[in-house]
């Protein structure tokens, strides 16, 4: 499985502060998998997306796209933002424009698509979002969960080959996160990668194929969530062996494992993955 | 502003061409200036009364009263021309003069006359942009005049600015319900007036960073100096060909005539 991303001895600094947002960060995200990021607050999760798609600048070390080193010159960023869509934690942030139409359309523009082209993927995108009804709508009229999903479709509409999606369920509704599932789930089927930090842990649990975990700047951890699982020294060290048991009612925190052994774990996994998606407001941390 | 805001998103001209309810606005305000006889901006305001609350379904309220308000601010320009204040009593003897200690006030049928003329002319052009105000969204207006080769500098100035003031106007409102959830404002004056302050400065700060955030959001879509955007699509209406001829006539007409 080839690397999409690749972060080298990475750190960074916000200007004028003294802590590392992050520091001496090694960690290669594969290609074509479903990637949880968790980390508690101030882990540095949105710093690190937002070197992605060279919106930061690391401070020393680099950034690998599919084995080569990020330029920074404006010809390769826009071919990088092309292919990285992003999402961000706040949609009141992303949303320029009073016009939901006009802000799907920005991206798609940015193409240099045509204007034809532009309106199908418009539609397209907000159909796949299920914003038909809102795309005349004033967006300072919009819901939370509203402008998440314009947010989405603004991206969608660029067709990237990754989504970096910063805690996007927050503001869903259960239902809209049933839906946001199969967005995400048709994107992936496409052979294409997704990146999410959450604080969801049945996300991290029932839905990633690849996790990343976070802590005080630093990569901790890399690998599939049931590496994470058996892994007890991460578990400890990162305190999610005393929040784990609330997604997975099998987690032994005595022995910091899973208690059931595989087999019958991949039988409940299938019974349960609905239900907790939809009933999160409890499991989620 | 806020109910502005609404009728022009839900009034049945929204749909029409901005182009045609942009000309229709323009061509009344320019006639009100051009034409100056009370009669004609009475009959401009008429004109767009029928336009906004017949034709556009806008109640007659809304109109009334956002034209009031403009008539407010009209009127307290007046008082200069209505009123002449000097040493001496004035020469024209059909002015009516008061004494008051060592100067003279006084007016004039003709300065009357002339006031009522002005608030007239001034409320028939107020009521023509009222039409579009009351119709057309911001982001129609916008879109317009990027269509009119306006410098794109400009129109993408508008833009952000637009949106910033709801974003804004939303952040000063939570911050100002948070305040008040935790009896900011029950106790003191004193204690109130702080909050504001302080309310004041953290919207700044908030301001500034919601500006880079979405600049940083923008590059992520490719942005690289202009807001590209779809221009939007509307059906011509010959409707509004035929009224803007039928109400210049008319209104030259008028002013011809009396
Ligand atoms: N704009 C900024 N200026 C200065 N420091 C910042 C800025 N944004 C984040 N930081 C700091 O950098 C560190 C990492 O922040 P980051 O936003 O990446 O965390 P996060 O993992 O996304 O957290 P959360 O789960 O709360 O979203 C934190 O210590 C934070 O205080
Ligand atoms: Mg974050």
């Amino acid at each position: 499985m080839e690397d999409l991303f690749e972060f080298q001895n990475v750190c960074y600094r916000y200007p004028g502060h003294k802590q590392l947002a992050l520091q001496d960060v090694n960690v290669r995200l594969p290609e074509g998998e479903k990637i949880a990021v968790v980390g508690r607050n101030g882990a540095g999760k949105s710093t690190l997306f937002l070197h992605c798609n060279g919106l930061y600048r690391p401070l020393c070390g680099q950034v690998l796209f599919r084995g080569r080193p990020l330029a920074y010159d404006r010809a390769s960023l826009k071919r990088l933002r092309q292919q990285v869509g992003m999402i961000f934690q706040n949609p009141d942030n992303q949303l320029f424009s009073a016009s939901v139409a006009q802000d799907i359309s920005f991206g798609p523009l940015n193409l240099g698509l045509s204007e034809a082209e532009t309106r199908r993927r418009v539609l397209e995108a907000a159909e796949m979002c299920d914003i038909i009804h809102v795309l005349d709508r004033p967006t300072h009229s919009l819901s939370g969960g509203e402008k998440t999903r314009v947010a989405l479709a603004g991206v969608l509409a660029m067709q990237p080959e990754v989504l970096v999606a910063d805690e996007p369920l927050a503001s869903l509704d259960p239902w809209m996160r049933l839906t946001f599932f199969e967005i995400l789930q048709r994107f992936y089927d496409r052979g294409k990668t997704i990146i999410m930090a959450t604080h969801n842990l049945s996300v991290v649990r029932y839905w990633a194929s690849y996790v990343i975990v976070l802590q005080a700047g630093r990569v901790v951890f890399s690998g599939t969530p049931k590496e994470l699982l058996t892994n007890r020294v991460v578990l400890e060290q990162t305190e999610l062996s005393r929040v784990w048991w609330k997604v997975d009612p099998g987690f032994d925190e005595e022995t910091r494992a899973p208690a059931t052994s595989p087999g019958a774990e991949d039988g409940r996994l299938k019974e349960t993955r609905n239900f907790h998606f939809g009933e999160d407001g409890d499991w989620s941390i | 502003m806020q109910l502005i805001e609404r009728y022009a998103y839900h009034n049945r001209l929204r749909k029409v061409q901005p182009d045609h309810k942009a000309a229709i606005a323009l061509l009344g305000l320019l006639l009100c200036l051009a034409l100056d006889k009370p009669v004609v901006s009475l009959t401009c305001i008429a004109w767009m009364f029928v336009l906004v609350v017949f034709i556009a379904g806008v109640p007659a309220r809304t109109f009334g009263h956002v034209l009031l308000v403009e008539g407010g601010f009209i009127l307290m320009t007046i008082p200069g021309i209505l009123i002449g204040i000097g040493p001496s009593a004035p020469s024209d003897p059909a002015a009516w003069a008061w004494p008051l200690g060592p100067v003279w006030i006084s007016t004039s049928s003709a300065a009357l006359w002339r006031g009522v003329a002005l608030v007239m002319r001034a409320l028939g052009c107020a009521a023509a942009m009222n039409f579009l105000a009351l119709t057309t969204p911001s982001v129609d207006i916008i879109e317009l005049l990027r269509r009119w080769r306006m410098p794109p500098v400009l129109i993408d100035i508008m833009t952000v600015t637009y949106r910033s003031i709801f974003v804004l106007l939303e952040s000063a409102n939570t911050m100002y319900i948070a305040q008040d959830s935790r009896l900011g404002y029950m106790t003191s004056r004193m204690r109130a007036i702080h909050n504001v302050a302080l309310l004041a400065s953290q919207l700044f700060i908030e301001a500034y960073r919601r500006g880079k955030e979405l600049q940083i959001a923008l590059e992520s879509r490719g942005f690289t100096g202009e807001l590209h955007v779809l221009p939007t699509s509307y059906r011509f209406s010959p409707l509004f060909t035929v009224l803007g001829v039928v109400m210049t006539a008319q209104l030259i007409l008028l002013w011809a005539m009396v």
